[in-house]
């Protein structure tokens, strides 16, 4: 294949991967999507391989092929017109409220390409409002479960299994106009992919896409070639499973030899009770996602991309739970906990690409009247107060730019608009000084918030997350941030700590939430701190 | 005796002057630009273009009804850092909003990228104890101490503007005026600037942000504007100085100076309004601007005869929520470098050879091949005659850096410049495409207006790719930016956020809010211009639970009619619908920014009309060229000889001293007698 047309291609499809998510931004419907961008675009050939995926969040950046073998399994004899859907984490999905549409893309009468879109929905039904249940012992109180179904055919859509599957859960507006963006911008892929193959003809486009999948390989191997061989492992703990567990260890062994690299996970603590375990997909992403950071930035993120590292696990473990687990935590942990295991492993195979720790996800929800709004429930998000990125070879961390899953991809929404719409009073919000792990590069700052709440008669409050035992890790001698802290500070002054897996907190007007969220975990010796730094640091009233 | 209009665009290389006669008569001249002090440039292009019109400098500007200039240096000012040292007052508990970036950091893969410096850095960013409410009420009253606090703090600092940001002051400005008149009378000669005067809307990131710009480059945007209106002054110019804005309307230059940030985008605004006036022209009211210069790429959408106009963008990294041209810039130009990406494919960009050392036929050091190197080595442009022979380019030099890179990628040379030339516009066309998918326009139904430096070369190929039917290169291609700055109106554009926890005000609180803004808009104009005014009102809305607003035109709102909330509404479901292909009509509407646009006509000359003399023009000559890889013999006709209604079939070569068209196979053009290559693709 001359190499000007590859190049001409490979621009082309990932300039219709970053297109489709274009679409999708502008048409979703709720906030989790148009706001924070929790979805993912991928393109697919027919033998599954990821050939090119948006940049949106990191976390689903290995997992999408895993949707298109599972609905390839399903339906051996896909037709032109055919539009799947599949959410469940033992069918190819990560967790019940990432959705995934899968089209099928036909030329010269044979199946060419699946056009891939997930995103994650804002309800999928189950026992809590908004798909995190810290309460769940098995998969079926998350939400409602779709193994892989055929939506439509010949272009059109089964108008009652929309219904039926939007009547389960509790915005069905919502859920059919977020199911209808993602079916559109899937549909627009086709309709991308439709010219190239009709220009390139189907077998100069499939010998393209494998020429290109080729050179990410041989980049990935070029980079890894550098580093030295060798065998490390690492460690990572989630503080608890929301039951009887706490510190549950995910395991890392990995070993480097010439321009291949195997992630062995097998020694992770078993499978938990609770909802921290992870799906097989959303461990495949997890590892493709560390070592997608490890790269240089400019490596394309494809199946070519991902062939030099083998992943070994064993079902059964936290990180790939046996069917029928709950798992609805599993994109934020133990995903992060998966990468970070890997990274202190390889923190002594390439020190000046390791980074250190990225924050922990602690949501807080918060439900209940609005005496300006008479008669309409709020419910609001925590967004605000976002852990620290880690520091690197690169410099000091970004502060509140979140954690490893999203990378800085998630906004979170004004403070402003916040308190005209809900019954909140942001009395502070800025850096929590003294948050970042220290180190020659330090991590972000975390967060620091003060939220009275100012609603009509009590609210209830759930939490899901992790981070208040370990802080984000620090590396190559880096110190670790400091973990989150979040408090409930009753009006009469009496305090409580929130753990972060609760239901059914009870709020009342007057009471504050006082979150003091992670900073990132620093990078390097701290005695080798440039003098300036820190002086810079304390005179910005950082430390 | 014939009096002047003067437009000016200062770019990067040279500085554009257009002067525009009152019999219709059009020229152009160019001086070298004078980064340090651009007025130089300015007033050493008017010299030259004086020169051309046997004039003298003096008798040129006292004849000389209205100069509208561009200008680069709030962009430069942010890109380079360069701005002033500043001090930002803020809420106290709040003072981090600009550095957090409401959390996003770009480039999802780059973990080792350092993060920028802000602005102000904190120990500048400097608390007031004070509270409002979203509602306007005090919550806390500002506290006089710690505003002196602030003030000592930044007094001791010394720096050169001031900022006040507070949380809220979009409702209620009270609290940020008291502290600015305190700051003014403690600090004379610092630049003050609110939050609540800039950008008085709800979002704090995005109003703060917009402010901490303003005191940024508000200095250097005053220093310049005042040093180059002292030039023109003592040159014996007695007329008015405007300034182009982002918004792609002009403003009087007291007024560029007070909202110095809305100036961020003066210097490609200018093409973008030579493309509405083309449009009023009758070129086609669904147009594409392809503005390809040696580093960069500007695209713009014209929809209905008008430019589209985004909330805000980053420059130089820092976030303007101000209203303006919605340009998306691509990293590629006549300089961007072909080479052998980290993957082992061919790439071009985002490195460009820029002026110096430039494109290898340049001859001043560059090894590598631009895309200029590519189109001297496919034949497409003149190595004697470039820039109307004022510059001589090196071919072998470009040959040779081609069969370098050919070497690496092991294919033939000729291959290797098709291949820099067929990449470089395969990326155009998916810029274009992800521009005007991104605000739901299908391009296919647009013509592409090429100009700039380099566009001539590759609009064709790029309107095929995206499955244009048009495309157009006017004749002044090279100083069009300068052009469309004398044919763009006064505007002055105001916002004011109306958001309560409901969704619209009530019909007399809606009707209060749109006639105040008016009123203050139409009072402001009145200060400037005596003519025609208009005013438009829009609002930015949206769905209850939705994040993103959607501007929603009001024309058709009978603003005394009955239920004026209900008529707001029923405007919103329409144009989301038209957007986004759905509505949701059970679903809460909420009304987040009233927003009025007031503008002042101003007597415009039409495009440059042709003189129909003589029959058709016959080529020059001929050159031998390669296109999709056959070579073959393309005639050469000289742009400014063709006569109204010539038809030319491609492959040709239409080349003027400042540009160079190349007409492929299919490409079917006529000269339009108002001034423009139309080329219809087939």
């Amino acid at each position: 294949m001359d190499p000007v047309t590859l190049a001409v291609l490979d621009n082309r499809l990932r300039a219709i991967v970053e297109e489709m998510g274009e679409a999708m931004l502008r048409t979703s419907y709720s906030q989790i999507l148009n706001s924070s961008r929790d979805f993912s675009i991928a393109l697919c050939d027919a033998q599954c391989r990821l050939v090119a995926q948006a940049d949106h969040i990191p976390v689903h950046v290995g997992a999408m092929p895993w949707a298109a073998k599972a609905i390839a399994e399903a339906f051996p004899q896909p037709v032109e017109g055919d539009t799947y859907l599949l959410n469940d984490p033992y069918f190819g999905g990560s967790h019940l409220p990432d959705l995934t549409i899968v089209i099928p893309v036909f030329a010269e009468g044979a199946l060419r390409f699946w056009s891939v879109v997930r995103a994650h929905h804002s309800d999928i039904g189950g026992a809590t409002h908004g798909g995190y249940n810290p309460g769940a012992t098995e998969i079926w109180q998350e939400g409602v479960r779709v193994p892989p179904i055929r939506l439509g055919e010949g272009g059109g859509l089964r108008d009652d299994l929309i219904r039926m599957l939007a009547t389960n859960t509790r915005i069905p507006r919502d859920f059919t106009g977020d199911l209808m963006a993602m079916i559109g911008a899937a549909r627009l892929g086709e309709q991308r992919l439709k010219p190239l193959l009709a220009k390139y003809g189907a077998d100069g486009l499939e010998a393209a896409v494998s020429a290109i999948l080729d050179l990410s390989e041989a980049h990935a191997r070029r980079i890894l070639a550098a580093w030295p061989d060798g065998e490390w492992r690492g460690e990572a703990f989630l503080d608890d499973d929301g039951f009887d567990r706490v510190d549950v260890a995910i395991r890392a062994r990995v070993v480097k030899r010439g321009d291949s690299l195997t992630v062995d996970l097998s020694e992770s603590d078993p499978q938990t009770t609770g909802f921290v375990n992870s799906s097989y997909p959303n461990m495949r992403s997890a590892v493709a996602m560390a070592f997608a950071f490890l790269l240089d930035p400019d490596v394309a993120k494809n199946d070519g991309a991902f062939r030099p590292v083998e992943v070994i696990a064993q079902e059964g473990t936290v990180v790939w739970a046996r069917p029928g687990a709950p798992v609805t935590m599993c994109t934020s942990h133990c995903s992060n906990e998966i990468v970070e295991a890997i990274i202190r492993a390889l923190q002594h195979c390439c020190p000046e690409r390791a980074m250190g720790g990225w924050g922990r996800r602690f949501r807080v929800a918060i439900t209940g009247q609005d005496a300006r709004r008479p008669g309409r429930r709020f419910v609001w998000h925590l967004f605000q107060a976002r852990p620290g990125g880690g520091g690197s070879a690169g410099g000091d961390g970004w502060s509140t730019s979140g954690e490893w899953h999203s990378a800085g991809g998630l906004k979170f929404g004004s403070v402003e608009m916040a308190e005209a719409r809900f019954p909140l009073l942001f009395e502070s919000h800025e850096y929590r000084p003294g948050s970042a792990g220290d180190g020659q590069f330090r991590g972000g700052l975390g967060g620091r918030l003060s939220l009275k709440v100012e609603s009509d008669g009590p609210c209830r409050a759930n939490t899901a997350g992790d981070g208040v035992r370990h802080g984000s890790a620090g590396m190559c001698g880096g110190e670790d941030g400091k973990p989150h802290h979040y408090v409930l500070r009753r009006a009469d002054g009496t305090e409580r700590v929130l753990k972060t897996k609760e239901v059914g907190i009870t709020v009342n007007p007057g009471d504050r939430v006082i979150v003091e969220a992670s900073g990132g975990g620093g990078w390097g010796d701290p005695a080798q701190r440039d003098p300036a730094a820190r002086a810079r640091d304390a005179a910005e009233g950082l430390v | 005796m014939l009096t002047y209009r003067i437009g000016i665009d200062v770019g990067g290389t040279f500085t554009d002057v257009v002067g525009i006669a009152s019999d219709g008569g059009q020229i152009l001249a160019k001086a070298a630009s004078t980064p340090a002090d651009q007025s130089e440039g300015v007033v050493n292009g008017l010299a030259n273009l004086a020169k051309a019109l046997g004039l003298d400098l003096a008798s040129l500007l006292a004849r000389t009804e209205r100069i509208v200039h561009g200008t680069t240096v709030a962009t430069n000012a942010l890109l380079e850092k360069q701005g002033a040292r500043l001090a930002l007052l803020t809420t106290e508990g709040h003072r981090d909003v600009i550095e957090m970036r409401e959390g996003l950091k770009p480039e999802r893969y780059n973990m080792r990228m350092p993060a920028p410096a802000p602005l102000v850095p904190r120990r500048l960013r400097l608390p007031v104890t004070e509270r409002l409410r979203a509602d306007g009420s005090v919550l806390v009253p500002l506290d006089p101490a710690s505003l002196d606090a602030a003030i000592a703090a930044a007094k001791a600092a010394g720096v050169e503007a001031v900022a006040i940001a507070f949380l809220h002051a979009w409702a209620a400005p009270q609290h940020e005026n008291a502290a600015a008149e305190k700051v003014r009378a403690a600090m004379p000669g610092v630049f003050v600037t609110t939050s609540a005067e800039v950008l008085p809307q709800i979002k704090e990131f995005e109003r703060f942000s917009t402010t901490a710009v303003n005191a940024y480059v508000g200095p250097v945007v005053s220093r310049y504007l005042a040093k180059l209106a002292g030039r023109l002054e003592s040159a014996g110019f007695a007329g008015p100085l405007f300034v182009i804005l982002s918004h792609g309307g002009i403003a009087p230059v007291e007024e560029a100076a007070r909202l110095a940030v809305g100036t961020a985008l003066s210097g490609p605004a200018g093409g973008v309004a030579a493309a509405v006036a083309l449009a009023k022209e009758g070129l086609g009211q669904d147009l594409i601007t392809f503005d390809m210069g040696g580093t960069s790429t500007d695209i713009a959408l014209i929809v209905g005869g008008e430019a589209a106009l985004g909330r805000g963008r980053d420059v130089g990294g820092e976030r303007i929520a101000l209203e303006s041209l919605d340009i998306v810039t691509l990293g590629a130009g006549g300089g961007s470098i072909g080479h052998l990406g980290p993957g082992g494919t061919l790439q071009v960009g985002p490195r460009s050879a820029g002026a110096v050392p430039g494109p290898a036929c340049y001859g001043q050091g560059g090894t590598e091949p631009t895309v200029t190197d590519a189109n001297l080595v496919l034949g497409y442009l003149d190595p004697a005659n470039f820039l109307g022979g004022a510059k001589t380019l090196d071919l072998a030099a470009a040959q040779a850096a081609v069969a370098r890179l050919a070497a690496q990628l092991g294919i033939a040379p000729m291959a290797c410049a098709a291949g820099i030339h067929a990449l470089v516009n395969a990326r155009m066309a998916d810029g274009v495409r992800v521009a005007t998918v991104r605000r739901g326009v299908d391009p296919r139904d647009s013509a592409l207006l090429a100009f700039g430096g380099a566009a001539g070369l590759h609009a064709t190929a790029v309107a095929r790719e995206l499955g244009l039917q048009r495309a157009a290169v006017p004749l002044f291609a090279a100083g069009l930016s300068a052009w469309g700055m004398l044919h763009t109106d006064l505007r002055y554009e105001l916002a004011q956020s109306a958001i309560g926890a409901g969704g619209i005000p009530e019909d007399a609180e809606l009707r209060r809010l749109f006639d105040s803004l008016e009123a203050q808009g139409r009072s402001r104009m009145a200060g400037w211009y005596q003519g025609e005014v208009t005013a438009k009102r829009s609002a930015d809305m949206r769905y209850g639970e939705q994040v993103f607003e959607i501007a929603v035109p009001l024309d058709g709102i009978d603003w005394e009619g009955p239920d004026l909330a209900g008529q707001l509404r029923a405007a919103f479901h329409a144009r989301h619908r038209a957007l986004f292909t759905y509505d949701l009509p059970e679903e809460e509407v909420v009304l987040v920014n009233a927003r009025i646009a007031v503008v002042g006509a101003l007597p415009m000359g039409g495009a440059a009309q042709r003189e129909g003399a003589g029959g058709p023009a016959a080529p020059l000559g001929s050159r031998r060229i390669a296109i999709d890889g056959t070579a073959l013999e393309a005639p050469v006709y000289g742009f400014d000889a063709l006569a109204p209604g010539q038809e030319i079939a491609g492959p040709a070569l239409v080349e003027s001293a400042t540009t160079t068209v190349l007409l492929r196979p299919g490409d079917a053009a006529r000269m339009d007698e108002r001034g423009w290559l139309d080329i219809a693709l087939h």
